[in-house]
């Protein structure tokens, strides 16, 4: 069922997601309403890689 | 195979050959985790030896060392307090506290960081998905939300599959199900005991649940009842509704679940490892049919990582591949009891499930039973308690023929058999304890 989904495509911008979020951690300094809604961010683009990221390499992707 | 059926339709289709790879790739990633981060974790694997680029095959796993509730019980109430040395972030990364029932002693303290509740919320996503929980269902959680594990995480599953979550903690059974009747609640989940409990008071207040309720699909965990055909059978027609079932613990996550096909537990295996191994000779059992205690493995869990945790609970393979087209393999029976809570009584081997079956078979008894084991003299004693449903009070002497006949069938023991009033047996709502093994411990 894999071959059915651009997983290529979604990994991408999942690793582009979490560049995102990482910077904005960085340059929101001391504001904790930032980092805090960032770490959050990052936790479900962790579920996101779980999903999708982990398998593009078994998969050869 | 419709693609509609699966939370991620990638994984759960995967080939064995590919899950296995990913197995391999997730166990590694999370040993090394563990070895760089805590010292309980580098302490063990450095005295057997064992270092992160040790780890090549499934054959070097089944070499790393396995823990049990027993170290976790000895390393916790020390610093980083109160986990103790397992710990693999700073203290202030935690976000989440939970403990264990303590059904088989002192409870075991869990942390979690945000990340680890999001991994136990996605696990417990999919088993949803697949019982077919979707948008437009209204859940109710008939459910004291409390210091355990239980049943947080159906709830915030439910809601990021965009479920309507009913938090119903601290309402009484009555008022739970008049506010189920009231919001028109589609589903539920329970364990299996408070499932059966609550269609008994939903009676006892004239209403029936397969007609005056609209719950149709029914998740339960924290007992193996689920899993328990007979048992299963007696929520289903007290329901009118669809019952699933779910496993998991505090320590692992939510690791297997029943599908819409209902033919055994699948087990996330994108997520988990679970291995079975030999009770006796201690040596893997990779083929179907064959007993054994499983030893589980959670890939995605950073702040207390749970490697080659040996439960102790007793599983097997199942031969047969899912009609959902999943390639997740199956469970055969679900947990099918405890290494720990085999015991032997009059010199035969008794799983506690074996008389529940028994008993939850046999119509014209009650939801409730006990089981109480005592020495007398030198000889063991069991004796069983039962309720008969107040209808059939006078059929007293068949159904005992019928009890002792099929526990002598079913467990190769005889029982002395006590019939106690309809409804004064302890009903609970989480997990029972209704095998009281009140014999002196040798030691």
């Amino acid at each position: 069922m894999a071959q059915q989904y651009d997983i290529r495509a979604m990994a991408d911008l999942i690793e582009s997601l979490r560049k995102d979020a990482e910077r904005l951690k960085k340059i929101a300094g001391d504001i904790p309403s930032v980092q805090k809604n960032a770490d959050r961010i990052l936790a479900n683009v962790k579920m996101l890689e779980i999903n999708i990221n982990d398998v593009t390499e078994i998969l050869g992707k | 195979m419709n693609r509609d059926e699966y939370w991620n339709p990638i994984l759960e289709t995967l080939p064995l050959e590919q899950l296995q790879r990913l197995q391999l790739k997730k166990f590694k990633e999370i040993f090394t985790w563990a070895y760089e981060h805590s010292k309980f974790y580098r302490k063990l694997y450095g005295d057997a030896g064992m270092e992160p680029g040790d780890i090549k095959s499934f054959e070097d796993i089944r070499k790393v060392p396995k823990i049990e509730k027993s170290m976790m019980r000895d390393i916790q109430g020390k610093d980083p307090f109160p986990y103790g040395d397992i710990l693999c972030v700073p203290l202030e990364e935690v976000t989440d506290y939970r403990q264990t029932s303590g059904t088989t002693g002192q409870p075991i303290y869990q942390a979690d960081t945000w990340q680890d509740w999001e991994f136990s919320t996605e696990a417990y996503a999919y088993a949803l998905y697949a019982q077919g929980y979707r948008p437009g269902d209204r859940c109710f959680l008939p459910f004291g939300y409390n210091i355990f594990i239980a049943f947080w995480a159906y709830h915030y599953a439910g809601e990021k599959i965009g479920c309507e979550m009913i938090p119903g903690g601290v309402l009484n059974t009555e008022a739970r199900i008049l506010k189920m009747q009231e919001l028109r609640a589609t589903a539920m989940g329970a364990t299996p005991t408070y499932v059966l409990g609550m269609a008994e008071t939903a009676r006892k207040i004239g209403i029936n649940p397969p007609t005056d309720l609209q719950i149709r699909k029914i998740t339960v965990a924290g007992e193996p009842g689920g899993s328990i055909p007979a048992t299963k059978k007696r929520m289903e027609e007290a329901w009118g509704a669809k019952v699933y079932d779910q496993v998991g613990s505090t320590e692992i996550g939510h690791w297997g679940w029943e599908c819409r096909q209902q033919a055994g537990l699948h087990v996330n295996e994108a997520f988990f490892l679970v291995e079975i191994i030999d009770v006796d000779t201690g040596k893997h059992i990779d083929k179907p049919g064959k007993q054994g205690k499983m030893v589980v493995t959670t890939f995605n869990r950073s702040a207390q990582p749970c490697i080659r945790f040996d439960v102790k609970d007793l599983i097997q393979w199942n031969a047969q591949q899912c009609d959902c087209g999943r390639t997740f393999r199956l469970l055969d029976g679900g947990i099918r009891g405890r290494a720990d809570d085999i015991t032997k009584v009059k010199g035969v081997l008794l799983s506690p499930t074996a008389i529940e079956e028994v008993v939850r078979d046999i119509p014209q008894l009650s939801n409730e039973y006990q089981v109480m084991v005592i020495k007398k003299g030198d000889i063991d004693d069991i004796t069983l308690k039962v309720e008969i449903v107040p209808e059939y009070a006078k059929d007293e002497a068949s159904i005992r023929t019928v009890l002792v006949d099929q526990l002598r069938l079913k467990t190769n023991l005889g029982y002395n058999i006590e019939f106690h009033e309809f409804g004064s047996l302890p009903r609970s709502q989480a997990k029972s304890r209704r095998f009281l093994d009140q014999r002196p411990k040798l030691h």
